[in-house]
C-alpha cells in the first residue's frame, strides 16, 4: 500500500464513518476490527496492534 | 425464589423412616459411606459405589425427588455414566437427543450449529431431559441394588462431628432424631450445602455473574424443532437475551437474563414472567394454551472450594462447586464428579489404595471446575455482556456473522464436555505416549467407536466395567505370554480386565472385532499397542508397544498404599 492509497483509504473511512454518524461509529469500527483481525491472520500481530492502541489512549 | 405450579410427572412421595437397629439415640451400624443429599449428585455416587459393591446410606432431606425441573441438557459424556449407572435405558426412551442450536438476531435466524456428532458414535452429543426424572430413574434403580443403597427420606443432617477415621453425623426426621457412624461422608447437598456450613468452608470465585428467569410451561410441542434456540434482542425482549429448548412431555423451557437495573421482586411476578412468555410465543406465530410447570430466579455463580476432601468428609456438583447457567455444566460436572469418586473411594475403603487416590480426586476435580468456570465464562460473556464494550464486540460479531460465516467461532456455546486431565497424577508417565500419530493422550476420555463382539456389533465403551480395563491390539487376538501374566497378577490384586482388540474377523472368540480398521487408525494403534484406562473411562496411559512392566507399574502408582493409610 503506497502513502496515497493509505490516504485514501484513510479518508474514506472518515467520510463514511461521518456518513453513518457518531452513534453508529463505534458499531461500524468493531466491525472493521473484526473483519481486519481476520485478514491479518496472525494473533502475535494482532495482539502488538492492541498493544499499541492501548498505549496510545494512556499516554 | 421458586414457585412449582404443577408436578412435572406424579412424583412418588416416601415416608420417614428410623434405622431397624437404633441403640441410645445411635444407629448401631457403622456405616462404610454415607452421603449427604438424595439429589443427582447423591443417587449418581450411591449407584456408582454399588456398582463396586459399597453399602451406601444416602440422606435426603425431602420426601421425594426435586419439584423443579433445573438442569435440563445432558451431555454425550453423562449419558455414557448413566448407562454405567444402569438408568440409560429409561433415560433415552424419554428424553429427546438433538445435534443442532439455532441463533437469532432479532427474529431472523443468523447462525445454525451442529453439535460434535460422527458415525462412531453410541449416543447422541445431547439430550434434553427433565433432571427430577432422571433422579426418579435413578432412585428406581438404588432399589434394584440388593440392598445396598438405603435412602433415607425427609431425613436431615443437623452436626456433623469429625474423629479418627470417621465422622458422625446427627439427623433428624418427623419421627426423631438420631447419630450415624460413618468411615466416610460425602456432602451431595447442593449450592446451600448444610455440611459445607457446619464445617465452616467457603466457595471462592465470583459470586454474581448474573440473575437468570427460568421458567417451564406445558404446551403442545408438536412440530417443534428440538435443540437449542437463542435469540439475540428478539422483538419479544428488546435488548435481552432469550433461550428456549423443547423438553420432553409437551413442555418447553425459557430462561432469560435480568438487566442489572431490573429489580428482582418485579420481574420475578409470575404474571410478569408469563407475559414474557406470552410475548415470545406471539412472536413465534404459536398460539396455543399453556400453563406453567415451575419457575425460578437462578444466580449466576463461578465459585468453588479450594478441596473437595477434608478429613473424612468429601465434596462433589453444587456442594463443591457453582457454575454459571451457560454451557449445561452444572449437573453434567456434578455427575463427571461423582464418576471420578466412586471407584476412588471404592478402592479405598476396600483397603486397596490409600488416601492420595482421594486426593488425585479433589484435584483432578478442582481443575475440571475452574476449567468448567473458564468455559462458562466464556459463553456468558457473549449470551450476558458484562460491559458495554462487550455488548460492542458481541453485536459487531452477530452483524457479521451472515456474511462471514468465519466468525461463527466466537458463537460457539461451548457446551460441557468431558475435561481432560493432562496432569493427573494418575497419569502414567510413558516416553512412548507420544509416540501415537492418533487417539486419546493419558488424561483423555475414550473416543466411542464401534466394533463386533461375539459377532454383533457393540461399541468399544461397552467393553469397559468397574475395573481398570487395558486394550490390547492385535492382529488375530493372541496376547504374549508376559503380558497375558502381567494381566493375571494386577487382576488378582485390583479390578481390571484385559480386552482384546483384534484386526482379523477370524480371531480368538475372545476377542473384540475391528474388521474395519477404524478404531486402530482412530487410536493411532498397530498390533501390539496397549491403552490402560481407568474406571472412570480416562485413559491413564498408553504404549505403541505393550510393556507388561510398564502396565504394572502403572496401576501400582495408582493402588500404592503409604504406610499410615493401611488401615482405613
Amino acid at each position: 500500500m503506497s502513502e496515497q492509497e493509505l490516504d485514501e483509504v484513510y479518508t474514506r473511512l472518515c467520510y463514511a464513518l461521518t456518513e453513518v454518524g457518531e452513534a453508529q461509529t463505534p458499531a461500524v469500527l468493531a466491525r472493521l476490527t473484526l473483519l481486519l483481525m481476520k485478514q491479518v491472520d496472525d494473533a502475535g500481530a494482532i495482539h502488538g496492534a492492541i498493544d499499541s492502541a492501548l498505549e496510545a489512549a494512556s499516554a | 425464589m421458586e414457585i412449582t405450579f404443577d408436578e412435572y410427572f406424579a412424583y412418588q412421595h416416601h415416608a420417614a423412616r428410623l434405622p431397624a437397629d437404633l441403640a441410645q439415640g445411635r444407629d448401631a451400624v457403622r456405616h462404610p459411606v454415607v452421603i449427604a443429599g438424595g439429589g443427582p449428585t447423591g443417587l449418581a455416587l450411591a449407584l456408582g459405589l454399588a456398582n463396586y459393591g459399597i453399602p451406601v446410606v444416602v440422606l435426603e432431606a425431602d420426601d421425594t425427588v426435586c419439584s423443579g425441573s433445573r438442569a435440563g441438557a445432558f451431555t454425550r459424556r453423562t449419558l455414557e455414566i448413566l448407562e454405567r449407572l444402569g438408568v440409560i435405558d429409561e433415560v433415552m426412551r424419554t428424553g429427546h437427543g438433538w445435534t443442532t442450536g439455532w441463533t437469532y438476531r432479532g427474529d431472523k435466524e443468523v447462525f445454525r450449529f451442529e453439535m460434535p456428532d460422527d458415525a462412531n458414535q453410541k449416543y447422541p452429543p445431547a439430550i434434553s431431559h427433565l433432571q427430577n426424572y432422571i433422579e426418579h430413574c435413578m432412585v428406581d434403580a438404588a432399589a434394584g441394588r440388593q440392598g445396598l443403597i438405603d435412602i433415607r427420606w425427609q431425613t436431615r443432617v443437623t452436626h456433623l462431628q469429625q474423629g479418627e477415621g470417621g465422622a458422625r453425623l446427627d439427623v433428624e426426621t418427623p419421627l426423631g432424631g438420631y447419630a450415624i457412624d460413618a468411615d466416610w461422608v460425602v456432602a451431595c447437598d447442593g449450592g446451600r450445602s448444610t455440611v459445607r456450613d457446619l464445617l465452616g468452608l467457603r466457595m471462592e470465585g465470583r459470586r454474581h455473574e448474573g440473575r437468570y428467569v427460568i421458567i417451564d410451561i406445558r404446551i403442545d410441542t408438536e412440530g417443534m424443532p428440538l435443540g437449542r434456540r437463542c435469540w439475540f434482542d428478539p422483538p419479544s425482549k428488546p435488548g435481552g437475551t432469550l433461550l428456549m429448548y423443547k423438553k420432553p412431555g409437551n413442555m418447553l423451557r425459557f430462561d432469560y437474563q435480568l438487566r442489572d437495573d431490573d429489580d428482582e421482586t418485579e420481574e420475578t411476578r409470575p404474571e410478569r414472567v408469563f407475559a414474557q412468555v406470552d410475548r415470545h410465543l406471539r412472536m413465534l406465530g404459536v398460539e396455543r394454551p399453556w400453563k406453567p410447570v415451575w419457575m425460578s430466579l437462578y444466580r449466576a455463580s463461578a465459585l468453588t472450594l479450594d478441596s473437595y476432601l477434608h478429613g473424612r468428609v468429601l465434596f462433589a456438583g453444587d456442594a463443591a462447586h457453582l457454575v454459571p447457567i451457560f454451557g449445561v455444566r452444572g449437573m453434567n460436572s456434578a455427575i463427571d464428579d461423582t464418576h471420578n469418586l466412586a471407584w476412588k473411594l471404592a478402592f479405598v475403603q476396600k483397603g486397596l489404595a490409600g488416601r492420595s487416590l482421594l486426593e488425585s480426586y479433589s484435584s483432578e476435580r478442582v481443575h475440571a471446575a475452574r476449567e468448567n468456570h473458564r468455559f462458562a465464562s466464556k459463553g456468558a460473556e457473549f449470551m450476558a455482556p458484562p460491559s458495554a464494550p462487550f455488548r460492542l464486540m458481541r453485536d459487531a460479531v452477530l452483524s457479521l456473522c451472515e456474511r462471514h460465516p468465519w466468525i461463527t467461532s466466537l458463537m460457539n456455546p461451548r457446551q460441557h464436555a468431558a475435561i481432560p486431565l493432562y496432569d493427573s497424577p494418575l497419569n502414567a508417565g510413558s516416553d512412548d505416549t507420544a509416540a501415537f500419530d492418533a487417539g486419546p493422550r493419558p488424561g483423555d476420555i475414550l473416543r466411542e467407536c464401534p466394533l463386533q463382539r461375539e459377532g454383533r456389533p457393540a461399541f468399544l465403551t461397552d467393553l469397559l466395567g468397574p475395573c481398570f480395563t487395558a486394550f490390547f491390539f492385535s492382529d488375530d487376538g493372541r496376547v504374549p505370554a508376559p503380558l497375558a501374566a502381567a494381566c493375571e497378577a494386577i487382576a488378582h490384586r485390583v479390578p481390571f480386565a484385559l480386552q482384546v482388540i483384534a484386526r482379523r474377523a477370524t480371531a480368538h472368540e475372545a476377542a473384540a472385532v475391528d474388521a474395519t480398521g477404524r478404531l486402530f487408525s482412530l487410536y493411532g494403534a498397530r498390533p501390539g499397542s496397549l491403552y490402560l484406562v481407568r474406571p472412570d473411562g480416562h485413559v491413564m496411559g498408553r504404549w505403541l508397544t505393550a510393556d507388561a512392566d510398564a502396565l504394572s507399574r502403572a496401576i501400582d502408582q495408582v493402588v500404592a498404599i503409604p504406610e499410615e493409610a493401611c488401615h482405613v
